[in-house]
């Protein structure tokens, strides 16, 4: 069975590694680098900044530890994105190195569906190679979205991908779009030492994530002195010698050096022959699958970012999976209820499920446990006591609904909970389950167990 | 711990009135039971907020809380030292460490708060015993 991957992303990368490990014999067509995104200007290039930022950050705050610090620390931003590059650099010849191991057929250049079973690839000479196929698995994700009327330029306009490449420190940054990326991005600059502000439409930071989150979040964004405009928009972007002037729609005018626009991502699926093979697309150009991941074409399937939905890399590598899976004639099917999510801003964000106003919208009836970092030895012991558990259970099953998580290592305690929901435990089974002291893990048991009002380190209610 | 000069209300506020302006804080009672002081929110300034109301949120290493206001009028002022020293509080709750002046319209409110020696009875009789 030949099956040909367009985009080795966390989506593709992964397939193609599923498919060979079934023996399949797997093409993966990349036309910029392995790893996609995720690797090159998402998720990993962005850890390593916060990296960065957050031992800044502790050695600025090490007298509260006790540590006397002689002479001045700063950031030498050549340095931070150089280490960025190695790190990023390590990750690419892993995946490389797994192709090798698995016999994938790594081919560079950009790839264009001609026939339901036929691909041609452009390379960067501009020369081309047809590649004969059984099964097509499209996995070409997305880019940052743009306002048209004021495009990228990568100096005063910065997207996701330039803010992960800075040759400076701008003195004052605005961030449009107070979601994930900007405000990520927000805590990073701002701990390098930009005045930063943010425009979000919507009236809550985050506004994907449990409204007690988000405002939870906030708070820190005040603390940390970011600024945040909330049901705000903007008007109008002037682009000077020395910076931006961006009209709002407060009728307030902000400048700023750059601007970073952080308002989405939209999906990669032009110019890639999908009209070609008639594959159907929806509103926003996002292909459209069935549970198997399959497309309307017979043997085409599509996943990752490029399908719409909820944009995570670790989504797209199960959707990888479940279609590597299905073009080897099998029946996977991806469970979308059960995803957890990681924000890493300061601190972190794990969620998982039903948010609460979602639970309530769906007329549930549920049960809400919480129990605060601060009343964790450990979170105390770390420094590290600004957070929150919230468990969502149903009355009835004791089954968690969702969970959320803010607060230090929020984005691995989560999993926990997602395990629990994977397998339909109860809170009682989390509550039962013992818990290392001391750990930071503990406050999850304690919200299980305040769920039914018995947390052991919480006030009587 | 309870200064006669003030009024209190029973959420463990203070507030003391010039004129039109009411400068509130929170009592010795609450910052000893908040522990450590580690942030106090700014409230939205021009912002009415009305008595028996949320004024702002002080989060110590044992919670966050609400400063509850024991006034009804308009923020006018914060106390922008609180924002890089919010340890005032625990040491000086009642002079340096104010919380926030309100402007009132209608001081006929003050009336319905308590004295010092009524709030201290309050707090001792009442609330530790609970």
């Amino acid at each position: 069975m030949k099956v040909t991957i367009l985009g080795a992303g966390p989506g593709g990368y992964v397939a193609a590694l599923k498919a060979a490990q079934m023996g399949a014999d797997v093409t993966v067509i990349e036309e910029s680098e392995v790893g996609g995104t995720c690797l090159n200007w998402g998720c990993i290039p962005t850890k390593t900044l916060i990296a960065s930022a957050e031992v800044l950050h502790k050695t600025r705050n090490a007298k509260s530890f006790g540590l006397e610090l002689e002479g001045t620390i700063s950031p030498n931003i050549e340095k931070i994105v150089e280490r960025k590059n190695k790190v990023v650099g390590t990750q690419i010849k892993g995946i490389r190195g797994l192709f090798k191991s698995w016999g994938v057929n790594l081919v560079e250049g950009r790839g264009e569906i001609v026939g339901p079973k036929k691909i041609k690839v452009t390379n960067k000479e501009g020369s081309t190679t047809e590649i004969e196929t059984d099964k097509i698995i499209i996995a070409t994700g997305s880019k940052p979205a743009q306002i048209p009327v004021f495009p990228f330029d990568g100096e005063r306009i910065l997207s996701s991908d330039h803010a992960i490449n800075p040759d400076s420190i701008p003195k004052s940054l605005l961030i449009v779009g107070a979601g994930v990326i900007g405000c990520e991005f927000a805590f990073i600059y701002k701990e390098f030492g930009s005045e930063v502000t943010m425009v979000e439409m919507m009236p809550n930071a985050v506004s994907t994530e449990d409204e007690e989150i988000s405002a939870i979040l906030e708070r820190e964004l005040k603390k940390n002195k970011i600024k945040l405009l909330k049901e705000t928009s903007v008007e109008k972007v002037d682009v000077k010698g020395d910076g931006v002037s961006v009209q709002l729609s407060n009728g307030k005018t902000v400048e700023a050096e750059k601007v970073l626009v952080s308002i989405g991502r939209a999906v990669n699926s032009k110019n890639i022959g999908l009209e070609a093979v008639g594959v159907n697309t929806g509103q926003r150009g996002e292909i459209i699958v069935d549970s198997s991941m399959q497309t309307n074409v017979e043997g085409i399937y599509a996943i990752g970012d490029v399908v719409g939905g909820i944009m995570l890399a670790h989504l797209a590598s199960t959707e990888g999976m479940a279609a590597a899976e299905n073009a080897m004639g099998g029946n996977s099917k991806v469970n979308y209820d059960v995803v957890p999510a990681a924000i890493f801003t300061s601190p972190e964000i794990g969620s998982v499920g039903l948010r609460e106003k979602q639970a309530a919208e769906k007329g549930l009836k549920y049960k809400v446990g919480r129990f605060q970092f601060r009343g964790l030895g450990k979170a105390h012991a770390m420094g590290e006591i600004v957070g929150l558990f919230k468990i969502i259970a149903d009355q009835e099953t004791d089954k968690i609904l969702g969970a959320h998580i803010i607060g230090a290592h929020a984005s691995d305690l989560i999993h926990e909970i997602a395990l629990a929901m994977e397998k339909g435990l109860t809170v009682k089974d989390i509550a039962h389950t013992i818990h290392s002291h001391p750990t930071l893990a503990e406050g999850i048991m304690e919200a299980a167990e305040d769920v039914h009002d018995a947390a052991i380190h919480a006030p009587k209610k | 711990m309870y200064p006669d000069n003030l009024k209190y209300h029973k959420e463990h506020t203070w507030v003391k009135v010039s004129g039109n302006k009411a400068t509130v804080g929170i009592t010795f009672y609450a910052q000893e039971s908040l522990g450590d002081i580690v942030y106090v929110d700014t409230p939205e300034m021009d912002s009415s907020v009305e008595a028996g109301t949320e004024l702002t949120q002080i989060e110590s290493t044992k919670a966050t809380s609400s400063v509850i206001s024991p006034v009804s009028g308009t923020v006018v002022e914060f106390n922008e030292d609180l924002g890089d020293s919010p340890e005032i509080i625990n040491e000086d709750s009642y002079e340096k460490g104010w919380v926030a002046i309100i402007e009132v319209e209608d001081d006929s409110e003050l009336e319905g708060l308590l004295d010092a020696d009524e709030y201290e009875k309050y707090v001792e009789d009442e609330v530790k015993l609970k």
